[in-house]
């Protein structure tokens, strides 16, 4: 105990030199404090094109700039480090004039930096790189000047600009400086930091975290915020009752969105803590491996899908704080069609599909994320009912990292997963395309369904730039996933934000989840 | 042999902590066997019943329920076997590896003697409980791999113990007298030399399985134990870290449950040692 006591006073004794610091350097403005907001994953990376997680996404919008940004909630799509994009009739080039804007070293950001950014991502072959492949071929972005970027698609993709913001753009020069056998700087800008965000790297420890100085000469300028903070830190704090105490004591100004529902009641009734309530997108389901048996046998997945006791779940186990939701898509979403009322916890039926299955049966194995308790539940809630109608189960819990990596190799991943598939960009793509075409089998596509008559519909609704063809293609291919069981789809979420009451300007967004803190002041 | 049975009992009747350590002990064991017959919902092992979840202690929870709405004493009993099983399995195979480790080494002055005894210096050097982490966390979660883990680190503690006592009992005169009497060396190590480092065997035995017990529900809380829905009890007490302080319950049960069998065996041990063992006895006892 005693231990733990020292460190925490060594650290408070740093927060207050840091601060100093960070006030020294900074212009005369009044001093906007330190938000300190307690990380529930670790950030081994902050290279912007490694990885592309909602974990870990405040490097990345914090540090980095894309040319497009979203915003609020529901989420809109705005210009950010570009000042306009026009789009050609045919729907393959994207001009994008860029603004006045300067890295945090100083040098300008060029459209060759943005080049350099989407090239690095296309050669990397990781993070957002599923989201280009196939669309953007390398070579084929262009620069014809320093304020003017032209990307030119191979096919028409009617979520390219959806997309954009992941595009976090580096500086070029300082990357290539920094290469290491031409590694395009990886090893460097993993714990460094070549952005133009809003904010600018000070300090890096995978096992602590980052922190980072507001960037006073950021493009977007900082007149609209009010005393604006100094010092932002992303603390990696794995024990949720950490974060949850952290947060009641004063300690951390902020923690996810995504608590248990019994921490969210007892963070809203500590007067520190003020809850922000939003409507969100990010739906819980349990991907089944599609290309093993049993599960290849259709009659197989709908027994699962009937042994899941979704009330259980949702009303006891989760207090009815979200709202069941039947499709692979958040019912908030376009393209999620009202007609689909799902599967119910019904082993009569569950019984029936089993015994319809020619496929030898065998132990299943359940997967679920160590640390989120909720996939552990919901894995033990579909053993239990699985158990009655005879099916064996056995249960592995492994941390992200290691169930991440599992879930692209075909013999590795499990036979379920439970997870959540949270918002990346604002587009039924985002769930669907990724979820279930066949191109992103094992990359995105974790569940190795391919299914033709989806896939048609996914791959029009991908390219088609009429709403109404998409619109009605993802209603379709919503019920065609629902009736095939494809996974077993639970809720989409409702977002608990827990904010220290001295903090102000949250703006939440599904993407990025209110974790951009350049809106943010503090008492 | 009954006579000194009945001696070892009536003398560890005669010491009261020692007694309480071999009532719990003894508790434990009948608790482990009879718990589809103690328990109030023998079911709750694998069924439960979101509805009932985080019900406080009552007559029909005699100590709440968990976030599965599942009997947590019903689960406790039922924790107990594994928790037996895990350390009865691992504290055997390391006896039975690290006796005649320590006896070969001890007996012998060769080349042989020295390599198992750097083997088990090997051991030692990293801290048990780092090197069972790492071991289970290779092998992956499974009771089988928690006893695999535990039993691979805590054997050169014996193969120490014993080399050191038969390095000692090789000066005593009634092993020189056998060996000058043309004993084979096998002969020498087990029925003499053993027979004489029994009771030091026998204490550190008792003490670690507590230390057993300890180490494995430290593996089941970092989720290397057996998986969810185990009711083992240190992945219980992980499990209900999310609920606390409001669910006190679901973590002070197979909390104390824990502190109670460690506590048993140390009493016992240490009680063992006393009585078998009158030179390192406790100051100010009989």
């Amino acid at each position: 105990m005693r231990m733990l006591d020292q460190s925490a006073g060594v650290r408070r004794f740093l927060a207050v030199a840091a601060l100093a610091v960070g006030v020294a350097t900074a212009s005369p403005a009044v001093a906007g404090g330190k938000f300190v907001f307690a990380n529930s994953s670790a950030y081994d990376t902050l290279d912007p094109h490694a990885i592309f997680d909602v974990g870990r996404v405040a490097s990345r919008i914090n540090l980095y700039d894309g040319l497009m940004r979203w915003f609020d909630n529901p989420p809109h799509l705005e210009p950010w480090l570009a000042e306009k994009v026009e789009v050609s009739d045919d729907g393959l080039t994207y001009t994008f004039t860029l603004r006045d804007a300067t890295f945090h070293d100083g040098s300008p950001v060029e459209a060759s930096d943005v080049v350099y950014s989407i090239e690095r991502i296309l050669e990397m072959k990781k993070g957002a790189f599923s989201l280009f492949a196939g669309t953007v071929e390398p070579g084929s972005t262009k620069a014809p000047d320093a304020r003017t970027v032209v990307f030119t698609l191979n096919k028409p993709s009617a979520i390219f600009l959806a997309t954009v913001p992941e595009v976090h753009v580096v500086n070029e020069e300082l990357v290539r400086a920094n290469e290491v056998d031409g590694d395009l700087g990886t090893a460097w800008l993993s714990k460094n930091d070549a952005g133009s965000g809003s904010f600018q790297l000070t300090r890096y420890d995978p096992a602590v975290g980052w922190q980072a100085k507001r960037f006073d000469d950021h493009f977007f300028g900082w007149d609209m915020v009010e005393n604006p903070l100094d010092i932002i830190e992303f603390r990696t704090v794995v024990e949720i009752n950490s974060r949850v105490l952290g947060l009641m004591n004063g300690d951390f100004h902020g923690t996810d969105g995504y608590l248990p529902q019994d921490q969210v009641k007892r963070l809203a009734a500590s007067e520190n803590v003020n809850v922000d309530e939003q409507e969100s997108m990010r739906i819980f389901y349990s991907i089944i491996h599609n290309g093993r048996s049993p599960m290849t046998d259709v009659n197989f997945r709908k027994a699962l899908a009937y042994a899941f006791d979704y009330d259980g779940f949702i009303n006891n186990i989760l207090s009815g704080s979200v709202a069941r939701d039947p499709v692979p898509l958040p019912n908030n979403m376009w393209g999620a069609p009202a007609d689909v009322t799902g599967y119910t916890y019904d082993l009569d039926k569950a019984a029936e599909h089993l015994a319809m299955v020619k496929e030898p049966l065998r132990e299943i194995t359940l997967g679920a994320l160590a640390g989120y308790g909720q996939t552990e539940q919901a894995a033990a809630l579909l053993q239990n009912g699985l158990n009655k109608i005879g099916v064996e189960t056995k249960i592995v819990t492994e941390p992200w990292p290691v169930a991440s990596g599992k879930m692209r190799d075909e013999q590795q991943m499990y036979d379920l997963l439970f997870l959540w598939k949270s918002t990346y960009y604002a587009d039924p793509n985002n769930w669907l395309g990724e979820m279930y075409a066949c191109e992103q089998i094992g990359a995105r596509n974790n569940s190795w369904y391919c299914n033709e008559e989806v896939d048609r519909l996914l791959s029009e609704a991908r390219v088609s730039t009429d709403q109404a063809v998409r619109q009605a293609n993802y209603e379709q291919a919503n019920r065609l996933l629902a009736e095939d069981a494809a996974g077993i789809f639970v809720y989409n979420t409702k977002w608990f934000g827990p904010f220290s009451t001295r903090v102000k300007g949250v703006r939440f967004c599904p993407i990025g989840n209110g974790q951009e803190m350049r809106w943010v002041s503090i008492d | 042999m009954l006579e000194t049975t009945l001696f070892l009992l009536r003398r560890l009747a005669s010491d009261r902590t020692a007694a309480l350590g071999a009532l719990i002990i003894t508790l434990l064991v009948v608790v482990a066997i009879a718990a589809p017959v103690l328990s109030t919902h023998p079911g709750d092992v694998t069924e439960f019943h979101p509805p009932e979840r985080l019900l406080p202690p009552s007559d029909d929870h005699f100590f709440g329920t968990d976030r599965m709405g599942a009997d947590v004493y019903s689960r406790l009993l039922f924790g107990a076997r594994i928790t037996i099983a895990i350390a009865v399995i691992a504290i055997g195979a390391s006896v039975l590896v690290g006796i005649p480790v320590g006896l070969i080494a001890g007996y012998y002055r060769n080349w042989v003697s020295d390599a198992l005894m750097r083997i088990s210096d090997i051991f030692l050097a990293v801290p048990q409980i780092v090197l069972a982490i790492a071991i289970a966390q290779t092998l992956g979660p499974s009771i089988e791999n928690v006893i695999l883990a535990l039993s691979a680190t805590y054997w050169p503690f014996w193969a120490r113990l014993v080399y050191a006592e038969t390095r000692s009992a090789l000066n005593d005169t009634y092993v020189e007298a056998s060996i000058a009497l043309g004993a084979s060396p096998w002969r020498v190590m087990i029925l003499h030399v053993l027979p004489n480092i029994s009771s030091s065997v026998i204490v550190r035995t008792t003490i670690g399985m507590g230390g057993t017990i300890l180490t494995a529900a430290v593996l089941g809380f970092l989720g290397l134990g057996p998986p969810a829905p185990s009711p083992e009890w240190g992945r219980t007490i992980a499990e209900s870290r999310e609920f606390l302080p409001e669910a006190w319950w679901y973590a002070t049960a197979p909390g104390l449950a824990i502190f109670l069998v460690v506590m048993g065996f140390n009493l016992l041990g240490d009680g063992l040692r006393d009585i078998l063992d009158p030179r390192t006895r406790r100051s100010g006892d009989g």
